[in-house]
């Protein structure tokens, strides 16, 4: 297959409950071998739209196309699904759990134990596969639901909040084994509300908001676009100098940091030689790129 | 198909794993043979030895024809212990059982004579009172001196409850009056034995074979209080196994997986292979105990043996048709208690099957009997009240089996499709006609 096809199409897609519009008119494109973000507040329509990708519930106007396919039980199986809502059947033992879940991908038992062995050391769960899930913190739990996401290594993997309650270091382990299934190649979408997170791990993201898509495109690229002039300062002895109507529009705290807004035609570089010149001490002088939360809310406001 | 294997499979070794699968499996047993055997053996052995009466012969005839009445009179045969035939609950019910019981439980008095030596009556009933309060005797009879022609005799005991004492001397009493009167009337007792001699009625079916009716009526009872015990004990794990997933928020992860037919299809099955495999091991210790206990006695009943054949496929029907109705209760509703109410109504029906084959035993090939037996919900017990009375032609057991059959997988397509839709609507419990809508959406 051509590498630059599409792994997964959404067109025009859209899905009422009742009164309610769930997604509307979502078109979106997700690139193999990338990390997608589907970001968006709570409620905003990420989980109807990987039901729907996941086949789950159909869309009651527009296509969805995986693999250039239209959705077949077959194609079920060569997606990964950790939905944000988890659960493990309390009773029955860890590794007979996983088991059960490769089972439900078609994967034949002697290489599912294989894989179930070899998922447990690297998340260093080993000494828990004969324990009752039951007994597993939730931390634990969510990693076992993680292992039961790619232990058939799907092409596509979709991953609703996975950080969410993990303790920090299990949020690195996450992130790092997240990086590997991208680096073996795999396609992953992730939906997340959390933006730094979004920020720190995908290629391409799709915000959506009350169930419309904001705008979605390459990250490094959405920065870029929406770089504003802002420069966080840490100085002392400049209060004259960033009340200069010519130069500086805005200045707000952030922080230890001063944050100021540059006119459109001013540069960093002459704010900075006035710093200089003014003989102004400087512990940091730094151009602000635009989190995800900032674009976010710009376009939010941009759109109301 | 394979990963409706792996669900059976799952449903079947967890739930048979479990302490309480094993438990239940040897206690059933031990509860059932408590509350039949024990009972039974208790009353039967009255304990603390022969029941002591006192007996005031007025006539000063009777005594010993009572007597012999009362402890059972060889010469005539002993009333066959039979198997207890149902009877309606309430006090009548008590009272035909009271009798029954008297009848099978064999009879052991210690009889004494008293005689008024010239005393009062109202004398010897107050010393005979004293001798009961002391626990001398258990109680006294008082046969009046027009007994033959029709006098009451009475009867004083510590315990007026003993039923079972009461029917039995009520029996002797008249067994004695009644061979009294003959002679009286000038019958020779010799005769009198020959005369009185019990009828069996030998009943034939039209095609001259023997009837087997009576095994056949107990096999449908047997049948209706076995799809019935088993529903109520399994249809909450049924419940239990549906909403497992809605409870643990594993559905997601299933339906992303595979359709939620053979999923619903899955754990169906696996529980109800649970369920044969707990009744299966109690049939066998139940035919094995009973083989030991009769010892070489021991003969099956004597029932052609395609009925049993007729017997397992309608078990297994109705136990399907009615476990799929708690796997669409269980579809509806977040968790069993709701659900255990709201399939209640439905297991009425296994009830009210039961009273319709009381109609359909006496007439077995009526419009009713037809269409009752058509309906699946009275199917598994009402076709089987047919098989053994009159067996309908082999079209019409066909066609209630598929309807039977049709029904539970249209039942079960149902739930599946109630439970993909509200297992999307986050874990409400579902209105009616929110259910409607549902099927009509998915």
């Amino acid at each position: 297959m051509d590498p630059s096809f599409p792994t997964l199409i959404l067109d025009h897609v859209s899905k009422s409950f009742g009164d309610f519009k769930a997604v509307s008119d979502l078109s979106l494109q997700v690139r193999p071998g990338r990390v997608f973000g589907l970001i968006g507040p709570n409620g905003a329509g990420k989980t109807t739209t990987i039901r729907m990708i996941v086949n789950i519930t159909a869309p009651d106007t527009g296509t969805i196309k995986l693999f250039g396919k239209s959705m077949t039980t077959a194609l079920q199986d060569r997606i990964g699904y950790l939905p944000e809502e988890r659960g493990l059947y309390r009773k029955m033992k860890v590794g007979e759990q996983l088991r059960f879940f490769a089972e439900l991908k078609d994967l034949p038992g002697r290489e599912a134990d294989k894989r179930i062995d070899a998922w447990l050391k690297k998340l260093d769960l080993t000494s828990w596969k004969d324990k009752r899930a039951k007994d597993l913190s939730k931390g634990m739990q969510q990693k076992i639901q993680f292992i039961a996401s790619v232990i058939h290594e799907p092409d596509l993997l979709i991953l609703d909040e996975p950080f969410s309650g993990l303790d920090p270091l299990s949020v690195d382990l996450m992130k790092e084994t997240i990086l590997d299934q991208k680096t073996s190649g795999k396609t992953i979408i992730l939906s997340t509300h959390q933006m730094e997170i979004a920020e720190r791990l995908c290629d391409d993201i799709c915000m959506i908001n009350k169930s419309r898509k904001v705008l979605d495109g390459q990250l490094r690229e959405l920065r870029r676009s929406f770089a504003q002039n802002v420069v966080a300062l840490r100085v002392e002895g400049a209060d004259g100098l960033l009340n200069d109507p010519e130069v500086i529009t805005n200045v707000r705290q952030n922080g230890d940091d001063t944050e100021v807004l540059l006119t459109a035609d001013a540069s960093p570089q002459v704010l900075l030689k006035r710093l200089v010149d003014a003989n102004v001490k400087i512990a940091k002088f730094e151009l602000v790129e635009p989190t995800l939360h900032d674009i976010f809310v710009a376009k939010v406001k941009e759109s109301a | 198909m394979k990963k409706f294997f792996a669900v059976v499979k799952r449903e079947y070794i967890q739930r048979v794993r479990t302490k309480f699968f094993v438990v239940a499996t040897i206690l059933f047993p031990l509860v059932i043979v408590g509350f039949t055997v024990v009972p039974a053996y208790m009353i039967g052995r009255k304990t603390g030895g022969p029941t002591r009466l006192g007996i005031v012969d007025q006539t000063g005839l009777m005594y010993a024809r009572v007597a012999r009445e009362v402890n059972g009179d060889e010469d005539r045969p002993q009333p066959q212990p039979t198997v207890p035939t149902m009877t309606p609950p309430g006090p009548a019910g008590a009272r035909d059982r009271a009798q029954q019981m008297a009848k099978m439980v064999k009879a052991d008095y210690a009889l004494e004579r008293v005689d008024l030596n010239g005393r009062t009556l109202d004398e010897v009933k107050k010393s005979l009172d004293v001798r009961v309060t002391s626990r001398d005797l258990d109680g006294y009879l008082i046969l009046p001196p027009d007994l033959v022609k029709g006098g009451q005799p009475e009867f004083h005991a510590r315990n007026t409850a003993d039923l079972i004492t009461k029917e039995q001397l009520q029996r002797a009493i008249s067994q004695a009056v009644r061979s009294q009167r003959m002679v009286d009337n000038g019958i020779d007792e010799k005769k009198l034995k020959e005369l009185s001699k019990p009828v069996q009625l030998k009943a034939t079916g039209a095609a001259g074979e023997e009837s087997k009716g009576e095994g056949g009526f107990f096999l449908v009872f047997g049948i209706g209080m076995l799809i019935y015990m088993s529903v109520l004990l399994y249809g909450q794990v049924v419940l239990g196994a549906v909403i497992e997933e809605k409870e643990t928020r594993i559905a997601e992860i299933l339906f992303s997986s595979m359709r939620s037919f053979p999923l619903m299809m899955g754990k169906l099955i696996g529980v109800s292979l649970v369920a044969l495999t707990q009744l299966v091991i109690w049939a066998v210790t139940f035919v094995a105990v009973s083989a030991w206990a009769a010892g070489s006695s021991f003969s099956m009943p004597p029932i052609p043996l395609v009925w049993f054949v007729y017997f397992a496929i309608f078990f297994l029907m109705g136990f399907f048709i009615y476990a799929t109705v708690y796997a669409v209760v269980g579809s509806m509703v977040t968790t069993t208690q709701e659900g255990g109410q709201l399939a209640m109504p439905v297991v009425l029906f296994l009830i009210a099957a039961l009273f319709v084959s009381f109609n359909i035993i006496r007439s077995p090939n009526s419009p009713l009997a037809f269409w009752a037996s058509m309906f699946p919900f009275f199917a598994p017990i009402t076709m089987l009240v047919r098989v053994v009375t009159e067996t309908p032609p082999l079209w019409q057991v066909l066609l209630s089996l598929g309807i039977g059959i049709a029904t539970a997988v249209g039942l079960i397509w149902l739930a599946s499709r109630i439970y993909r839709v509200g297992m999307l609507m986050t874990g409400k419990k579902a209105t009616l006609p929110e259910v409607m809508r549902w099927i009509r959406q998915s």
